[in-house]
């Protein structure tokens, strides 16, 4: 592969005009504006691209597309923006191409849905029929785009029972950097599950058919409270060894209850070190055998259960779940959310060491997250204006997620590599896995001009470091 | 606090995008929330901030609470047109005057109104009091004037249980919006020394006047119509029909637009729900006359929202919503017109 060269200039004014002619002028932003294009949740670093286009329709973003190639221009794609990974970040001089305005529906029937990339995750249920629902639901659903829950292979509290994103793309077509357009199926040697998860670096998906399921006959919910954190964790092993498999299963810590209660999520939770979340859902006979078990579970484990009494403290529940990250404002309003996924049994081990860090780093942990799968989610305050601060939050998030990968965890279960976990890529992966990873890249982006230097952890030289945050964490220790 | 601090309680999440109409319309982070937030973090001319319909819903979505308002007022630029239209709500009978005016004068701005008032009557407002009122009717600066029959009703509806005393004026709600934080001041201590209960027949008047303490320390009982019938228990008709109801964004905010639901349902009136009832209906304030393109692609979002409904009759308890809903081609009722 060819060594990196900034190849972009940034103010090219050709490249400008042209921009201009395929999707007019209102939607081309060149001025200081494009800073509000700098970064997307992940707050330690902005970039600010030479330019931003927001094309309108499949047509326009091909036009684009075969544009840059011409003139081998770095370009990346953002949906809504909300990537924790920093996998919208233009390191790199990248021009972004925001795709928000592709959020049609175009059909759907019976189990499927398609519908354009840049459609919040929130308005699929409002074109679906009733009876049948959408399952991935990341706690950003009301703004992530679907563009951006398959770039990020996205998962969420129904993760345990009905899998990531990736169980539930049916089909893409997607937009290659050469400029042609291919229908993916998955089916024999075509690669549609290269594209789930690939954070943007290989194509542009212009459209996806989503898998509907239908809505179980009823769905109950629990609520278990424990003394400490190694109780709770022995109890979601405990909970899936009866047999049970949770369509949810959430866990809090008690930084994040107290978080919770303090802000407009108040969910006026049991007084508890740690709490479950489990909903149980399918046809009545078997969720009440589900919740029998569960509830002998819980009490094997110490724990105390208890469900709700009506509707509204049930939605309440779950609400202060789903407010359980942004309600860490709370401590600090920035904060790094870690996604490393452990083996089950590991969970009381691992949330100790978060706690032991946060105090080594003087910085507020705590930790909610989709037990039912592993993935766990300390979250770290720090203040961003503060350098030395974000550095030290960033050191305190690594050694986490060495930890993790100690015991047996993934680097990342949801999140994506993007640009802050690229050096825990050469830990998990030995040097021919990455290799077989760069060789994908380059069959489909030979020349490296669509989100370069994420994901695939760059040889030396070959990535511009801005700044010393991106330099630290673009370093193998 | 100091805009600094409140914009750093922002996680830029986005969470806040979808609620917000100008980002509906537009799909471009530029007129979205979390965009003029982060330009005036980044202090940068951004053509957003001028685009803000200022409803505020943005707030009802942002897990951090973010105080959007408070951040983006100091930033908003008024301009001579504003000021005209707002100046003219400033008096009950400049109002009516300009009003009045405007079916007859060709500028842009009185074209725009004509369209939007067509097939209503511009009236001069209700006055009056009864002797040692107990409660004050405040209808809001347009209600009297373009929908006259409305407060009637409200009046004697009230007056069969109340001894009433009649205030036309402006809440301030308009100037606060466009930023002009002097005349909205003025305009709330004219209406803070009113020490009597305050029923308001404009939602978003009566969310407004509920901050008067949290913004000029000035102390009102208010209550939004619908929120005083249920309050006080008053004892409400039973009526057969069926509509849709809106939920005015700043009432929406404040959670006002729970007691016109429950009013609504207690007479018996079959509702069916619209997709997200608090979307903005594209009024704005005055947005609807200073920024005529992107205020008609929201109506124009806002009225598919309503057609799904079903239903023609839309409950408005606002009186330029109700504009903007007639001019979809609805026809809005507020709740004192079902009594
Ligand atoms: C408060 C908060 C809570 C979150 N909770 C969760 C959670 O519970 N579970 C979870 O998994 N994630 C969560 N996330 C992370 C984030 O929301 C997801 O990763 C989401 O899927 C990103 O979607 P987006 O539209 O914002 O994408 P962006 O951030 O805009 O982009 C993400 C990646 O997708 C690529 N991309 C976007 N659209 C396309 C396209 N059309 N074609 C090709 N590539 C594309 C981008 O290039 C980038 O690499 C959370 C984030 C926040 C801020
Ligand atoms: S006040 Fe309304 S228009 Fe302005 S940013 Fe908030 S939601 Fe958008
Ligand atoms: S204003 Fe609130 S919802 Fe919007 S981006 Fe900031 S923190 Fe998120």
């Amino acid at each position: 592969m060819s060594t990196f060269k900034l190849r972009v200039k940034i103010n090219d004014v050709s490249l400008e005009r042209e921009v201009t002619r395929i999707v007019g002028e209102e939607w081309v932003i060149t001025g200081q504006e494009r800073e509000l294009f700098s970064y997307p949740a992940f707050l330690p670093l902005k970039v600010t691209p030479p330019l931003v286009v927001l094309p309108g329709s499949e047509e326009e973003v091909i036009e684009i597309v075969k544009l840059f190639k011409s003139k081998r221009t770095k370009y990346l794609i953002r949906g809504a923006g909300t990537s924790l990974s920093g996998s919208t970040t233009p390191t790199q001089g990248e021009v972004v191409i925001s795709l928000n305005r592709l959020n049609k529906v175009f059909y759907t029937q019976g189990l499927e849905i398609t519908v354009g990339p840049g459609i919040a995750n929130l308005h699929i249920g409002k074109f679906i029929d009733s009876d049948v629902f959408y399952a991935p639901d990341p706690s950003s659903y009301v703004v992530s785009s679907i563009g951006g829950n398959i770039s990020h292979d996205s998962g969420g509290m129904h993760t345990p029972k009905y899998g990531t994103t990736f169980n539930s793309v049916v089909s893409l077509r997607v937009l290659l950097p050469d400029g042609s357009v291919e229908d993916l199926n998955g089916r024999n040697l075509d690669p549609l599950p290269l594209f789930v998860g690939s954070e943007g670096t290989l194509g542009i998906i212009l459209r996806a058919t989503l898998r509907l399921f239908p809505k179980p006959g009823i769905s109950r919910t629990l609520l278990a409270a424990f003394d400490n954190v190694e109780d709770a964790g022995k109890a979601v092993v405990e909970i899936y060894k009866v047999g049970v498999t949770p369509a949810s299963l959430e866990f809090m810590d008690k930084p994040s209850i107290i978080a919770v209660e303090n802000t407009q999520y108040k969910a006026n939770y049991p007084e508890a070190e740690a709490i479950l979340l489990i909903e149980l859902d399918g046809n009545s006979i078997q969720v009440e055998e589900e919740m029998r078990r569960s509830k002998l579970a819980i009490s094997k484990c110490n724990g105390r259960f208890y469900e709700p009494t009506s509707e509204e403290e049930k939605t309440r529940w779950w609400i202060g779940r789903k407010g359980a990250f942004p309600s860490f404002a709370y401590y600090s309003p920035s904060y790094l959310t870690l996604d490393a996924n452990v083996p089950r049994s590991s969970l009381p081990k691992i949330l100790e060491f978060t706690y032991a860090i946060g105090r080594k780093y003087s910085l507020p942990v705590a930790n909610c997250f989709h037990a039912g799968d592993g993935t766990l989610h300390p979250l770290i305050g720090f203040n961003s204006e503060d350098r030395e601060n974000t550095i030290n939050a960033i050191k305190a998030a690594e050694e986490i997620t060495y930890y993790a990968l100690t015991l047996g965890g993934v680097p990342s279960g949801e999140h994506g590599i993007g640009i802050e976990k690229l050096k825990f890529m050469p830990v998990y992966y030995s040097s021919e896995d990455i290799e077989v990873m760069r060789r994908i890249k380059e069959s489909f982006d030979p020349e490296f001009i669509l989100n370069p230097c994420k994901l695939i952890p760059p040889k030396e030289k070959e990535c511009i470091a801005v700044g010393e945050i991106h330099k630290h964490l673009m370093e193998v220790d | 606090m100091e805009v600094e601090k409140l914009i750093s309680m922002c996680t830029h999440c986005g969470f806040c995008l979808e609620t917000c109409p100008t980002f509906s319309v537009t799909r471009n982070e530029v007129h979205s929330p979390r965009g003029r937030i982060e330009a005036i973090r980044s202090k940068i001319e951004s053509y957003g901030l001028q685009t803000c319909m200022f409803c505020r819903l943005c707030e009802t979505a942002c897990p951090a609470g973010v105080k959007y308002g408070q951040i983006v007022l100091p930033f908003r630029k008024r301009n001579v047109k504003q000021s005209l239209f707002l100046r003219s709500l400033e008096s009950p009978r400049a109002t009516y005057l300009l009003l009045k005016g405007s079916q007859k004068i060709s500028l842009k701005e009185a074209q725009r109104f004509k369209e939007f008032t067509k097939g209503l009557k511009v009236e001069r407002q209700i006055e009056g009091e009864d002797d040692e009122p107990e409660i004050v009717l405040f209808p809001g600066c347009l209600e009297g004037v373009l929908f006259r029959e409305t407060v009637e009703k409200a009046l004697n509806f009230l007056r069969k249980r109340y001894k009433v005393k009649i205030i036309n004026g402006c809440c301030g709600l308009a100037h606060f919006s466009a930023g002009n934080i002097e005349k909205a001041k003025e305009l709330a201590s004219r209406l803070g020394t009113i020490k009597k209960p305050i029923v308001t027949l404009q939602s978003n008047c009566a969310a407004h006047m509920k901050e008067y303490k949290e913004l000029f320390g000035l102390e009102v009982e208010v209550f939004d119509f619908a929120e005083f019938l249920i309050r006080k228990g008053v004892d409400l008709p039973r009526k057969e029909g069926k509509v849709t109801i809106h939920y005015p964004c700043n009432a929406y905010r404040k959670g006002l637009t729970k007691y016109v639901v429950e009013v609504i349902k207690k007479m018996g009136i079959n509702v069916r729900e619209m997709e997200d009832p608090q979307f903005e209906c594209g009024s704005g304030g005055d947005y609807w006359i200073t920024h005529p393109e992107m205020s008609d692609k929201v109506r124009e979002i806002k009225k598919t929202k309503i057609e799904k409904s079903g239903v023609n009759t839309v409950i408005s308890t606002n009186s330029v919503c109700s504009l903007s809903i007639l001019r979809s081609g609805f026809k809005p009722l507020h709740v004192a017109d079902l009594l």
